[in-house]
């Protein structure tokens, strides 16, 4: 027999004033309880655009990945000085900055973070995931294989600008739409 | 143990695209959202309490034997549950709110009401082993949204809750019972079903007095998310 399930709360949009204090301090990956992580630390950075490549402003990201060697935050042999889950909010001009590690692999994941945004203008949040790899066209994943269309799914792969930073754009809507999941 | 998450079913949300509220033209996606497979990546998330420096559970003052903060001291209690109604103990909850005139502490703030310096506006909490949260306030205030021309945001309390993994991650805005922006705000109006609006308005709890006076709301929460079960034939 099933028993009636409840009904899930209406998500609402986190509007303009989500306070700073939440949002400091949780950029940083990579120190976490006095530890320090394991692995390449890396720069995550980009801009998140609305329609017509206009930058939105006071936009909150998150971002949830395993650490280095493939294993979740709080999981058997996760790294104690890695976070796994971390926050930030985009400048006037649409950049957001978050200092992490290369993801590592596991099981039939490719190394990946998830991400979420929540802005102004969204009831409800907006999830994607970024991935990290040296050569697209070789990366078999089971949630990038979702993405059918050969440039979209280009888009979801973070481009390594220079030794230690990586970058990637969320273009909400419009050309070079990033894919997002449905949630 | 494996969950399931369902997407979100659209009857229980806010319209994606309101009239009037031109960002959410220019930041949904056109092209449809992709299904994917919820791998371990999607189910496990962050143990939130870990992470975070929980507060005092009372934004009416900004220390234990301080001066309360201007406005109606409110008393907010609830309780979070997944959709078999399994209490989420220690998820957290992040609370912000406007003063009681209508004025936040942020820099996007450009509404000229006075800041009160004895009201924090924000806190960190914890749900106990039964799912259940409360804490303290001051009833917000209505403010305008300066760049609209037109628009009041009625009174409302944010929350945005991390529960057990990546896929119940949640966030809203709760309304008060009675007020009269209410009938012509945006988001809460964004709503085609009369239930699924009331799940967006704190229930009218009655009064206390003596030690403690104050009024009481409650709302409970219900996070996407339940046990996996085996198909009966």
């Amino acid at each position: 027999m099933k028993d009636r399930l409840m009904i899930v709360s209406p998500y609402c949009t986190i509007g303009p004033f989500f306070p700073a204090s939440f949002v400091e301090g949780h950029d940083d990956l990579t120190h976490y309880r006095g530890g320090t992580a394991r692995g390449q630390h890396i720069v995550l950075t980009g801009r998140v655009l609305q329609e017509g490549g206009d930058p939105t402003r006071n936009t909150i990201l998150e971002i949830w990945q395993p650490d280095a060697n493939g294993i979740f935050s709080s999981r058997e042999g996760a790294d104690p000085g890695f976070a796994g889950w971390g926050r930030a909010r985009t400048d006037a001009e649409g950049w957001y900055k978050i200092r992490t590690v290369v993801p590592g692999s596991y099981g039939d994941r490719c190394p990946h973070a998830n991400l979420m945004i929540l802005a102004i203008g969204l009831t409800r949040r907006l999830v994607t995931t970024v991935f990290f790899a040296d050569d697209p066209d070789a990366v078999r994943d089971p949630v990038l294989d979702c993405v059918k269309d050969a440039a979209a799914r280009k888009r979801l792969f973070a481009k390594r600008e220079n030794a230690g930073e990586y970058r990637f754009d969320l273009i909400l809507r419009g050309e070079g739409e990033t894919p997002f999941f449905l949630d | 143990m494996s969950r399931r998450y369902d997407p979100y079913d659209d009857r229980t949300q806010l319209a994606r695209y309101i009239d009037r509220y031109p960002l959410s033209f220019k930041r949904t996606p056109l092209a449809p959202l992709v299904p994917r497979p919820l791998t371990l990546s999607e189910q496990t998330g962050p143990v939130a309490a870990d992470l975070f420096t929980l507060g005092p559970m009372d934004l009416s003052k900004t220390s234990a034997d301080g001066p309360r903060a201007t406005g109606q001291l409110i008393q907010i209690s609830g309780r979070v549950t997944d959709e078999d109604g399994s209490p989420l103990a220690g998820a957290a909850i992040e609370i912000w709110q406007a003063n009681s005139a209508g004025k936040y502490i942020h820099d996007a703030d450009r509404h000229n009401a006075p800041i009160d310096p004895n009201f924090t506006g924000e806190g960190r909490l914890m749900t106990d082993s039964e799912g259940n949260f409360q804490f303290f306030s001051i009833k917000p205030g209505a403010y305008p949204v300066l760049e609209s021309g037109w628009w009041w945001r009625p009174p409302h309390i944010h929350f945005s809750i991390l529960g057990k993994s990546w896929m119940d991650r949640f966030v809203t805005q709760i309304f008060f019972p009675g007020e009269l922006l209410n009938e012509t705000d945006l988001l809460l109006n964004a709503v085609s079903d009369r239930e699924v609006r009331e799940r967006l308005i704190f229930q009218f709890e009655g009064t206390s007095m003596g030690e403690v006076n104050a009024m009481g709301f409650r709302r409970d929460f219900v996070l996407r998310g339940r046990r996996q079960t085996p198909e009966v034939d």
